[in-house]
């Protein structure tokens, strides 16, 4: 079995974890009654925010991974390199929004956090779109 | 915290991607090094790829610059039309993830 092959599919796994936590906890979310106990979405906004830590981590561990065996990054051009930032955005303010409701929910109205949870789940869905981009066009 | 310590091992493990494919070539056919090529139409490029134990596809660059992927190990592709002057034509096995892994094929051309 070749090494570096087991190290790009655990990080995978890692990764689509992640996309999973993020996606799916958005989408759980967004769809809970307002009424539902706030503890239910505190635990969802918890998954995602590690989801998207996940995402980040597993990303730089492709990129640590070619560079280990190889000394250099992957060589990607043109889309790819704007899919890749479009999801390093997406992680960035998907984390920061996640954050955020942990920290402040509890001061916001009941559409406030349904905003925040449809921003979360259009972060998720762009993030997965561009990585499907960045998949076949490098 | 408890993320970050099997990351790290998984990381640790490219260490070992480091010898490289040794069985690994590429052979381009056509243009051939130093050939003069048209500056008024494509340029076609025939190729041959071994990617290795490591490679999975191939890169073709113009002058340093990645111009398209190649999935195909075998084959003949088209490079936009050149400018009339020296360029560099390369094609870098990579692996799955596209990084290099340090087998290519340059050659020079001159289109006129």
């Amino acid at each position: 079995m070749d090494v570096q092959n087991l190290g790009y599919a655990l990080t995978q796994v890692v990764h689509n974890l992640g996309a999973v936590s993020v996606t799916g906890g958005a989408a759980a979310a967004r769809g809970l009654n307002l009424a539902e106990p706030q503890a239910a979405q505190r635990s969802l906004a918890a998954l995602v925010l590690g989801g998207w830590v996940a995402q980040a981590a597993s990303g730089v561990c492709f990129g640590a991974i070619s560079y280990l065996g190889y000394g250099r990054l992957p060589d990607i051009h043109g889309i790819a390199v704007g899919a890749l930032m479009l999801k390093v955005a997406c992680a960035a303010a998907g984390f920061t929004v996640a954050a955020l409701y942990l920290a402040r929910e509890a001061g916001w109205s009941g559409p406030g956090r349904q905003r925040a949870w449809t921003a979360q789940l259009a972060l998720a869905l762009t993030a997965l779109a561009a990585a499907a981009v960045l998949r076949w066009f490098s | 915290m408890t993320l970050f310590k099997p990351l790290l091992i998984i990381c640790s493990l490219g260490l070992s991607g480091a010898v490289l494919a040794q069985d690994a070539s590429v052979t381009i056919s056509s243009p051939a090094d130093g050939a003069k090529v048209s500056a008024s139409m494509p340029t076609k490029v025939t190729y041959d790829v071994v990617p290795g134990p490591k490679g999975d596809h191939v890169h073709l660059y113009v002058d340093g610059g990645e111009a398209t992927v190649l999935r195909q190990l075998k084959g003949t592709t088209t490079v936009d039309t050149l400018k009339a002057g020296p360029h560099s034509l390369c094609i870098k096995i990579v692996d799955k993830a596209h990084t290099p892994i340090g087998v290519e094929k340059c050659i020079k051309v001159t289109a006129g």
